[in-house]
């Protein structure tokens, strides 16, 4: 069991440095450019793009293409109303987003991420928890069962 | 790539995707004991955290699975094992959607499934070195069959699928290459020190 937990910590150490494979779409000023990419910052090339314009409730698709080389799509927006980007691509790849006034007026990014290591350490430790739980739960039956022995 | 995102599969696919993954969890949990746990845990951080080393293969990037590993070293508690992975890979990276959790854990399970079969029929056989060999085997099946499951689910959206499995495929040789070798390695290594935890008698 201990060599398999250094095999196991070896894989773990390997992919430390790498990020991940989400899809995002970064929403900039002026002639709406978007940047679609994923995880870890490689572009995502060659996604279909559609822009959906919303005013009072009433959406109707603005503009579609496909991004370029290095992941970028631009449209050029009409003032009022809001807009939602759908990104799609190759492997069943989607991402999509809003962009509202407030995004228009110069706040172009995305905030408030957990940052990914952190995002490891949770998931790792759920799973920790979990073999911490099977094993307390087998030292509890072992006791008891001992307990049960020494009874005459 | 191998996780599909929310908004992609109509939701008759990703419900069947819940109703097999449901059965299958269903049958290995019920054979699970809690001595099982621990190791379940160990492989599970292993494909959990395997997703996020990614090469980038021209237009896309493709990532490591491992479910060919969990196969091989969890039997057929592989499938819960990645089950559990893809919850919180969806949860915590954002990486596939939840609506398909259920349709990614078929696309990577199963071909598990098959790997364990694939190592268990091979350790019968009285091929020299038949561990090292079925192992790889089975680490590089895995991911060719995950690929070939994606694009059968991606068929159902009824558009580009030639052309995606082409380069799907063609965009997982490196992976599929890498993680047959690793598997092998990792097998030899533990047939090495400690070979009753890959079934065979030292």
């Amino acid at each position: 069991m201990r060599r398999l937990i250094i095999a196991a910590l070896l894989l773990l150490l390997v992919s430390g440095v790498a990020c991940a494979h989400r899809v995002h779409i970064q929403p900039e000023v002026g002639r709406i450019d978007i940047k679609v990419y994923f995880g870890g910052g490689d572009p995502a090339q060659n996604f279909d793009v559609k822009v959906y314009r919303n005013v009072s409730g009433v959406e109707s698709l603005y503009a579609e293409g496909k991004t370029n080389e290095t992941g970028w799509f631009s449209f050029e927006p009409t003032p009022g109303g809001t807009w939602r980007v759908v990104a799609e691509g190759l492997g069943g790849h989607r991402a999509e987003t809003v962009i509202d006034g407030t995004v228009m007026g110069g706040a172009g990014s995305i905030t408030g991420e957990v940052p990914l290591y952190l995002r490891v350490i949770a998931g790792i430790g759920y799973l920790v928890g979990l073999a911490g739980a099977a094993t307390g739960y087998m030292g509890w039956k072992a006791r008891k069962g001992v307990e049960n022995d020494s009874v005459p | 790539m191998v996780h599909i995102s929310d908004g992609v599969l109509a939701p008759e696919v990703w419900i069947a995707g819940y109703m097999v993954t449901g059965v299958l969890l269903a049958w290995t949990l019920r054979k699970m004991r809690a001595y099982d746990i621990p190791r379940l845990s160990i492989i599970t951080a292993a494909v959990f955290v395997a997703s996020l080393i990614h090469i980038p293969i021209g237009p896309t990037s493709a990532h490591f699975v491992l479910n060919g590993f969990a196969g091989v070293m969890l039997g057929i508690f592989s499938y819960p094992s990645i089950f559990i992975a893809l919850t919180l890979q969806a949860l915590l990276f954002q990486h596939g959607g939840i609506t398909t959790i259920g349709i990614n854990t078929v696309n990577m399970g199963v071909p598990a499934l098959v790997a364990h079969g694939i190592f268990k029929l091979g350790s019968t056989t009285k091929i020299q070195r038949k561990e090292e060999l079925f192992g790889a085997f089975a680490g590089g099946a895995a991911v060719f069959l995950a690929v070939v499951l994606l694009s059968v689910a991606l068929l159902t959206t009824g558009r580009e699928f030639e052309k995606v499995v082409m380069l799907i495929a063609a965009a997982h040789v490196p992976i599929i290459l890498i993680e047959a070798i690793a598997v092998g390695s990792i097998i030899a290594f533990l047939k090495k020190v400690k070979p009753e935890i890959i079934g065979v008698k030292a």
